[in-house]
């Protein structure tokens, strides 16, 4: 099996999710983002269960907790960007420097 | 090896020019045989027949927001019972069947407390 | 069949979480919540006890370090001296809370939940043995902390610390989770004793970059969790706009937990490959205790001040770690070095809380967390002042204080590995421990010496009175810096006994 193309996928969408959560000013494009960052950590597992032939599908498993832990994890933000928008009118990173050195 | 390889997408790409041959030529064939006729009604936004209201970008009400993050995460657990019904049957055969079900029991009344939670704070009235 | 023994601290735990759930929802007053959520500590405790003690008492078998499900569990003396901290510790944080959220009209049901939810992840930790377990045990840990940094809904600081501290969170899980599957990639293994095995024969192959690499993100992922520099940006802000017993509770709990977790992956999965972590960290523990100290010293909000200062005592703390950079490093000083780092972690979970029980008091009476309202405290407060002075020196590291043990210890770890860069590392320490003083002495000398400022209210203040549960997390705190202090040698057995974790199992 190859896996060089598996990889090569899995680091191009990290290195994209990284990109976007530098330079997206949206909170929920961040939070695109990070999700983007975890699928390509999926793609990198699954790909690496196969290639390893994992007797017990540990790259599998790790996969299944991480879908779960990203879908609370979208969950609180959400809630937060919300919360954020109810008080300011706005989900704008940038605009959130109350707190300075 | 990698020959073999990347000899299977010529198939894909084959299949991805035959239908957009298909799709494109169907149109352009339509387009040579149709009375073109432009009109404000037909540009319109097709909403089941009856006249749409607001448009296309409107924002969705707060409320379905919290449905959607209560049916995501009930949605994502579903996904550790899927590999405990794959396996459930080898377990069984191990004699070890009843313990395997009181654990997955054991998850779900778990979920559900939080369902029961949510619906005790009143986050799932719909008024 | 499973060891319920051995899971009854993290069973049990997990039933006080879905009775304080439970009890939210009756119609009964809110300290209830409270109430179970500190029995339900403490009643974990109780099997945390008798597996410690199982060689003296008859109804249990001792079998030393008991794993389960397969190698990804294991409860050893390690695991139970940090479940006994993590427990300890977060008893404290909830009797720190109590009279916060009481005083405000505060959400306290779910407040409680969140973080029990949070202690269970911490206890989880301690018993860590594979990528996998680790990872969900360090969301457990990090999840509820986001809610919690933003409780005070209505204010916008608050909002902003929630904000900053969720994205850094996410991003830093992101960065962990993408070492973790290189380096499942690259050793087909996700338990650390596989890992270690399969490493040894990694290097010099052709996989030896892509291990590299998965290794230094894993790091990464763990330097965000413990607030080194440069990962720390998110500390000071989420520190001074979260409410303060999360604030307690963030860099006590939820730090020891990313250490413990460091500890584990350190010291198991890479034991062989010190060579690539111990530069790493050596860096890290050398940035995060010059900047963490320098910044410290031009604090105006004594809050902010604890965050950095939080900051460079996690830089001491990694200082063994570092040590490790010398080639050919030996077991008798990675176990030197391991001892140090769980010393320091018991000793300053103490202080640490210490120091916010007071800053809690304190400004409870003031409603200010600047340095320049706390002058003169010891005129109308002379017990919180006391105590304030205790936990400021002990953090510094002043004889016969707790926190000099913690010094003394690192400091030995350091030097035994010898060479160069140990010392070099030793000398950057000890400049910064003088640094240190200079700050934590001049708010003690300020709340001591000079006159308290024209607009508090002297003579009110000092009728107020501290709420009892708050006085509780005092005395306990107060009574463990000065008896640890006094008689190391109870913690530095404690120390010991998890030495053997350290020399692999």
């Amino acid at each position: 099996m190859i896996i060089t193309q598996f990889v090569i996928l899995g680091a191009a969408l990290f290195a994209l999710g990284v990109y976007g959560v530098l330079s997206r000013r949206n909170a929920v494009l961040v939070l695109l983002s990070v999700e983007l960052m975890l699928a390509a950590v999926n793609i990198n597992l699954v790909a690496f269960d196969a290639f390893v032939a994992d007797r017990i599908a540990g790259g599998q498993i790790f996969a299944l907790f991480i879908i779960a832990v990203a879908a609370a994890e979208v969950g609180i933000g959400l809630a937060i960007v919300l919360l954020i928008f109810r008080n300011r009118r706005s989900a704008n990173v940038d605009e959130l420097d109350l707190l300075k050195l | 090896m990698l020959d073999q390889y990347f000899g299977d997408y010529i198939t894909v790409a084959a299949f991805i020019a035959v239908g957009a041959l298909l799709v494109g030529g169907g149109m352009f064939a339509s387009s040579l045989l149709r009375p073109d006729k432009p009109t404000k009604v037909k540009s319109e936004t097709y909403e089941c027949g009856i006249d749409p209201v607001g448009g296309g970008w409107s924002q969705s009400h707060i409320r379905y927001y919290i449905f959607a993050l209560l049916f995501l995460i009930f949605d994502v657990e579903a996904v550790f019972i899927f590999p405990w019904a794959v396996r459930i049957e080898d377990f069984a055969a191990a004699g070890l069947g009843g313990f395997i079900f009181v654990e997955m029991v054991i998850f779900i009344v778990i979920l559900l407390l939080g369902l029961v939670y949510a619906i005790r704070k009143g986050v799932l009235r719909w008024e | 069949m499973i060891d319920y023994h051995a899971l009854a601290p993290e069973l049990l735990l997990a039933g006080t979480v879905l009775a304080v759930l439970t009890v939210d929802l009756l119609r009964v007053e809110k300290y209830w919540v409270a109430v179970v959520g500190l029995f339900g500590l403490f009643l974990s405790f109780i099997p945390v006890l008798t597996l410690g003690f199982c060689d003296t008492l008859t109804f249990c078998e001792d079998t030393g370090t008991r794993f389960l499900f397969g190698e990804s569990y294991a409860v050893d003396s390690f695991s139970l001296v940090l479940k006994a901290l993590f427990l300890g510790s977060a008893f404290v944080a909830v009797l720190l809370s109590v009279g916060y959220l009481e005083s405000d009209r505060f959400w306290q049901g779910e407040f409680y939940f969140l973080m029990l939810s949070s202690v269970l992840g911490a206890v989880v930790m301690a018993s860590s043995r594979d990528l996998v377990t680790i990872f969900v045990a360090l969301e457990l840990v990090t999840g509820p902390t986001f809610l919690m940094a933003g409780w005070r809904k209505g204010d916008p600081r608050s909002n902003e610390a929630m904000l900053k501290f969720f994205i850094i969170g996410v991003l830093s899980a992101a960065l962990l989770l993408f070492g973790m599957s290189l380096v499942y990639g690259t050793t087909g293994e996700l338990t650390f004793a596989g890992i270690r095995a399969e490493a040894a024969g990694i290097r010099g192959g052709d996989l030896e970059a892509l291990f590299t690499v998965g290794v230094l993100f894993t790091l990464l992922g763990f330097a965000f969790k413990v607030s080194a520099v440069p990962f720390h940006f998110w500390t000071p802000d989420t520190y001074e706009g979260s409410p303060t017993p999360v604030t307690a509770y963030l860099s006590v709990v939820s730090k020891t937990a990313g250490f413990v977790g460091l500890l584990a992956i350190c010291y198991l999965a890479f034991r062989d490959a010190t060579f690539l972590w111990g530069p790493a960290l050596w860096v890290l523990a050398a940035a995060s205790m010059t900047v963490g100290n320098l910044a410290a010293l031009r604090q105006t909000n004594i809050v902010r001040l604890l965050g950095y200062s939080s900051i460079a005592q996690g830089g001491f703390i990694l200082v063994p770690f570092g040590a490790a950079v010398a080639a050919g490093v030996t077991d008798v000083q990675l176990e030197e070095a391991f001892f140090a780092t769980v010393t320091y972690l018991l000793i300053y979970a103490f202080m640490n809380l210490g120091a916010f029980a007071v800053i809690i008091a304190g400004g409870n009476r003031l409603r200010s967390a600047e340095i320049g309202d706390w002058a003169g405290m010891f005129g109308y407060a002379p017990g919180l002042a006391t105590m304030l002075a205790v936990f400021f020196f002990s953090l510094a590291g002043i004889p016969p204080l707790a926190g000099w043990f913690a010094k003394f210890v690192m400091f030995r770890a350091v030097l035994s590995v010898g060479g160069g860069w140990a010392a070099a590392l030793a000398i950057i320490a000890a400049v910064n421990s003088v640094i240190a003083f200079v700050y934590y002495a001049k708010v003690v000398k300020s709340a001591f010496m000079d006159p308290a400022p024209e607009h508090v209210a002297v003579a009110d203040l000092a009728r107020m009175p501290t709420v009892p549960s708050l006085q509780f997390a005092l005395v306990l705190t107060v009574a463990g810096v000065i008896v640890l202090g006094i008689f190391p040698g109870i913690i530095a057995e404690i120390g010991e006994l998890t030495k053997t974790f350290a020399s692999g199992f």
